[in-house]
């Protein structure tokens, strides 16, 4: 059920990004994370068909969802379980209290289950007078701390070992050192006895095998081996999104979730337990022998209308591993604790929206930038970053965006003039205090940028304004006609990079045309969730791009180029003639370098090696190595031009820029940059290449203020020059 | 003792699976999971092991499983008592001794060489205490017992798993809750010991 929590996420934020202790946890932990993880699949032949196979499976799991949910329950029932099936986490908790009730429950102990967290199960037991105890070492610290999990995995890792101890102390009132050692062997005498005493043990599950009933769980600790051992009941709270048909598919979830999940080809306990199992215990004064009650709750909270939708179906092939926060650069500065829900990151964006609090989603939902960075390693294949974006479309056709949004993107961006008049203005109102190349505050959507950061001023005359003359120089017998699409970066902002992508085209002996009735590509509304303001957008640019009966659209940005190439043609997916026309368009699109590398290889062509002598770094901009599977190409470009090419560690980590992310969120963007600046100084690089523009404002911006020495140049610029010294 | 398959090489094992050509890639992987991994020769080796391995702990109260099933294991249970040590082999006195065993002794089915893992199938209580409650675990496997990886052990698996309690063991129980610094020992076994013996095991039907 949706609950109204009154939040400042703003200060939250602050708050984590002065918390010196998960700062440190958290810097650290994501630095090693690659490459531990790398480790740990250097045995196995291909990560990428293990992912295949991984998500093969759980799509037939989801598609068959009703089915099999039947048979796990038969299977279980069968071997003398018994099933429940709760719709909501009020029908779990009604359920347990019942269970309780029947077997004179008193003392309850659990292991690690991110279900029960999600539907507030331990607050539920204790008020009806239970004793519960969390086993997991972390979550039992939180609990007692009176915290949330930050990390699926690691739920305690925003702590150090002094607020650890301090726990230990308030729980157990007594002295605690905080030595790990110490710690640790205390919490096995004391969980110990929670181990022996309890009458009831409930469990999470990594996986519910339907063939067998057998519900498979992943612990290191073993506590969830001791919780299914030594109480006389056993109860199992699964999602239906744990399902998976047969026995042998479980080794799909293994070979994948550790090592994902915490970095190790296997954690050291996986146990499975099809049915009820002998327990033996003292009664009467006498040893005796009898199977456990096991009784299994099957919990749907959502997740059955999610199977039932195309799109959002595809969460069930998450398999918990959180490895989707690991490699997030959001995660990274802000810990999981303002995601505000239990599920934090990315897929707990997606997760606590579609398990009954969209209000929580759309409060933080825009923490995704879009980076797909999680996208390359999640296990299950799931375009996070794709559902994040359905979402919140879904939840601004419902609510609407908030009204300063609303007149920015629907009442300016739709009007082309309006917009471009507007930026105009910004370049004469802006005169005094810009200086050199950069300015401090940009009127209009650049403003609330802060030190640490210039941003670059709106040009006196935009690269519309030029086109005219530069066309004077199209060839005189082209091999072929390329339209221009620019983006409002490089037509506004750097519109010397666009008359370098003009002269490139030119040199390729191609006739270069610039339909003047393009208009911001419309990501920006888009990436807000406003999908009905970003068909009028995409209407009046696939008009414009048509009209040029071009045989290529050149794009030089490439979120411009995947938002014409992928977006549009999704955005008309229900209407016919759009989507034709949209597609027509997405057949020409090319994004500058990847198009420019393949031309100079087909005519084979070389460049005059201006570039010697100077040494040379590239980032890859997000979209273009992730959205367009584009990295080789701008670094071919570049070595042609007889630099000395140099790689930076992280060259494919976000910049912080991320759209309208910088400029809203410029506190978690600036540490982002720092980092990337940083990466970029340990080249010792005079330059550094890139090939998007937002990339170029937001790198640009921050060596400017803090390693003036270094500079940073589109690659179409470099390619210019060189075409120069010809 | 109940188990999940009361004999896995007769009614799982195939040959295509099952090879000792797999043993380097698990002693190597067992290493990294911090699995102590013991080769013995002969089961006569393999009892000499044991029992310097019982000395050096000190262990007084021993749970031990898996002697009716394998002679030659429980041969070795009794050889082990005495000495000032109590060797529980009935699955009542496992239960009312195993709080404060010091050691527990198990057999495994078979290694996975992708992972160090080992196969257990403990679907009696008796076995799941006896590798949970003392601080020391010490497992037997036969040496030549092996899968590739992960993927075939759930074949193997898929053939005999009905109903019934079972799983992996990958060394000892460890945390790294408190500021992601490895801690063995948090509520199972601190240390995990594989003794895997080249003789072939007798077993009685």
């Amino acid at each position: 059920m949706a609950v109204k929590e009154k939040r400042n996420i703003r200060k939250e934020i602050h708050n984590k990004l002065d918390d010196n202790v998960m700062q440190g946890a958290l810097a650290k932990f994501t630095s090693e994370y690659p490459m531990a993880r790398l480790k740990a699949y250097a045995n196995v032949d291909s990560i990428d068909d293990l992912r295949d196979d991984l998500r093969t499976m759980k799509r037939w799991a989801v598609d068959h969802i009703d089915a099999l949910a039947d048979e796990f329950q038969h299977s279980v029932e069968e071997r003398g379980g018994k099933v429940f099936r709760a719709a909501t986490g009020d029908d779990v908790k009604k359920i347990l209290l019942q269970i309780c009730e029947e077997n004179g429950v008193h003392r309850i102990v659990k292991s690690k289950s991110m279900a029960t967290e999600e539907i507030k199960l331990n607050g539920a037991l204790e008020n009806a007078g239970l004793h519960v105890r969390e086993t997991d070492l972390g979550e039992w610290m939180l609990s007692v701390a009176g915290q949330k999990p930050s990390h699926m995995v690691m739920p305690a890792i925003h702590l150090n070992k002094e607020q650890c101890a301090g726990f230990f102390e308030q729980e157990l009132h007594e002295e605690v050192p905080s030595d790990i050692s110490y710690m640790i062997h205390t919490a096995r005498r004391v969980l110990r006895e929670e181990f022996l005493h309890a009458d009831l043990g409930i469990t999470g599950a990594n996986f519910g095998i339907a063939e067998n009933g057998a519900i498979g769980l992943v612990t290191n600790e073993g506590n969830a081996r001791l919780v299914t051992t030594t109480p006389k009941i056993h109860v199992v709270l699964i999602g239906y999104e744990k399902l998976i048909p047969k026995v042998k598919d479980a080794a799909k979830i293994l070979r994948l979730l550790p090592r994902n999940g915490t970095c190790q080809r296997m954690t050291s306990y996986m146990t499975m337990v099809s049915g009820p199992t002998p327990i033996i215990y003292k009664k009467d004064g006498k040893w005796v022998e009898e199977n456990r009650k096991q009784y299994v709750i099957l919990l749907d909270n959502g997740r059955l209308a999610a199977a039932k939708d195309p799109k959002m179906k595809q969460v069930y092939q998450c398999v918990r591993c959180a490895s989707c926060l690991n490699v997030c650069p959001i995660w990274r500065m802000v810990g999981g604790h303002v995601y505000g829900h239990i599920y934090s990151g990315g897929i707990g964006a997606i997760l606590t929206g579609l398990l009954g609090n969209m209000e929580a989603f759309s409060k933080f939902s825009d923490l995704c930038i879009g980076c797909r960075q999680c996208t390359t390693i999640c296990p299950g294949e799931i375009p996070i970053p794709d559902l994040i974006d359905e979402l919140r479309a879904r939840y601004v056709k419902k609510y609407g965006l908030s009204m300063p949004e609303k007149t920015a993107f629907q009442h300016i961006l739709t009007h082309r003039k309006v917009f471009h008049s507007l930026l105009r203005i910004g370049s004469v109102a802006q005169k005094p205090v810009q200086s050199g190349k950069f300015i401090r505050h940009l009127p209009l959507f650049f403003s609330g940028m802060t030190d640490g950061r210039s941003l670059p001023a709106i040009a006196a005359k935009p690269l519309r304004d030029r086109t005219e003359e530069l066309c004077r120089h199209n060839p005189k017998t082209p091999v072929m006609t390329a339209a221009f699409f620019s983006g409002c970066n490089m037509d506004f902002v750097f519109p010397d990079t666009g008359e370098s992508v003009v002269k490139v085209l030119q040199d390729l002996n191609i006739a270069v045309t610039y339909p003047q009735e393009q208009t911001c590509c419309g990501k920006p509304v888009l990436g807000m969730g406003d999908r009905d303001t970003g068909k009028v957008i995409a209407k009046q640019n696939i008009e414009a791009l048509e009209a040029t009966g071009a045989d290529v659209i050149i794009s030089a940005c490439p979120t411009c180029a995947e938002t014409l190439e992928r977006t549009y043609k999704e955005l008309f997916k229900d209407d016919a003639e759009w989507k034709a026309r949209a597609e027509a368009v997405a057949g020409k699109v090319r994004e500058f370098t990847s198009f420019v590398a393949e031309q100079y290889k087909a005519q084979g062509r070389t460049l005059p090696q201006a570039e010697r002598g100077s040494r040379i770094t590239y980032h890859d901009s997000c979209h273009m190595r992730r959205g367009l599977g584009v990295w080789e190409q701008p670094r071919e470009l570049i070595k042609m031009t007889g630099a000395d090419f140099v790689e930076m560690k992280d060259s494919d980590r976000c910049c912080g820029m991320a759209g309208a992310f910088g400029v809203k969120y410029s506190e978690i963007s600036k540490p982002i940059l720092h980092d990337k600046l940083e990466n970029i100084g340990n080249t010792k690089a005079d330059t550094v290449a890139v090939a998007c523009p937002a990339c170029m404002m937001q790198i640009g911006g921050g060596l400017n203020q803090q390693n003036p020495g270094v500079r940073v140049k589109h690659v179409a610029d470099i390619l210019a020059e060189c075409i120069a010294e010809r | 003792m109940e188990k999940v398959c009361a004999d896995w090489p007769a009614k799982a094992f195939d040959e295509q699976l099952v090879s000792g050509k797999y043993w380097d890639e698990f002693a190597e992987n067992t290493k990294a999971a911090a699995t102590e991994l013991i080769h013995a020769g002969t089961w006569q080796e393999a009892e000499q092991l044991l029992q310097g391995l019982v000395q050096d702990m000190e262990a007084k109260e021993i749970l031990a499983v898996g002697g009716e099933e394998n002679p030659r294991l429980g041969m070795m249970y009794q050889h082990l008592q005495g000495d000032g040590r109590t060797v529980y082999t009935d699955k009542f006195e496992i239960a009312e001794h195993a709080p404060q065993a010091d050691l527990g002794i198990s057999t495994a089915e078979f290694g996975v060489g992708e992972s160090g893992s080992v196969c257990v199938d403990t679907a009696s209580y008796e076995s799941r205490v006896t590798g949970m409650l003392p601080p020391t675990h010490i497992v037997f496997l036969q040496a030549d017992h092996m899968v590739k990886n992960i993927d075939t052990a759930f074949r193997v698996i898929a053939k005999v798993y009905k109903k019934g309690y079972m799983g992996f063991i990958t060394g000892p129980s460890r945390t790294a809750d408190i500021e992601r610094v490895l801690s063995l020992g948090v509520h199972g076994p601190g240390r995990f010991i594989v003794i895997a013996v080249d003789e072939p095991a007798q077993r009685r039907a």
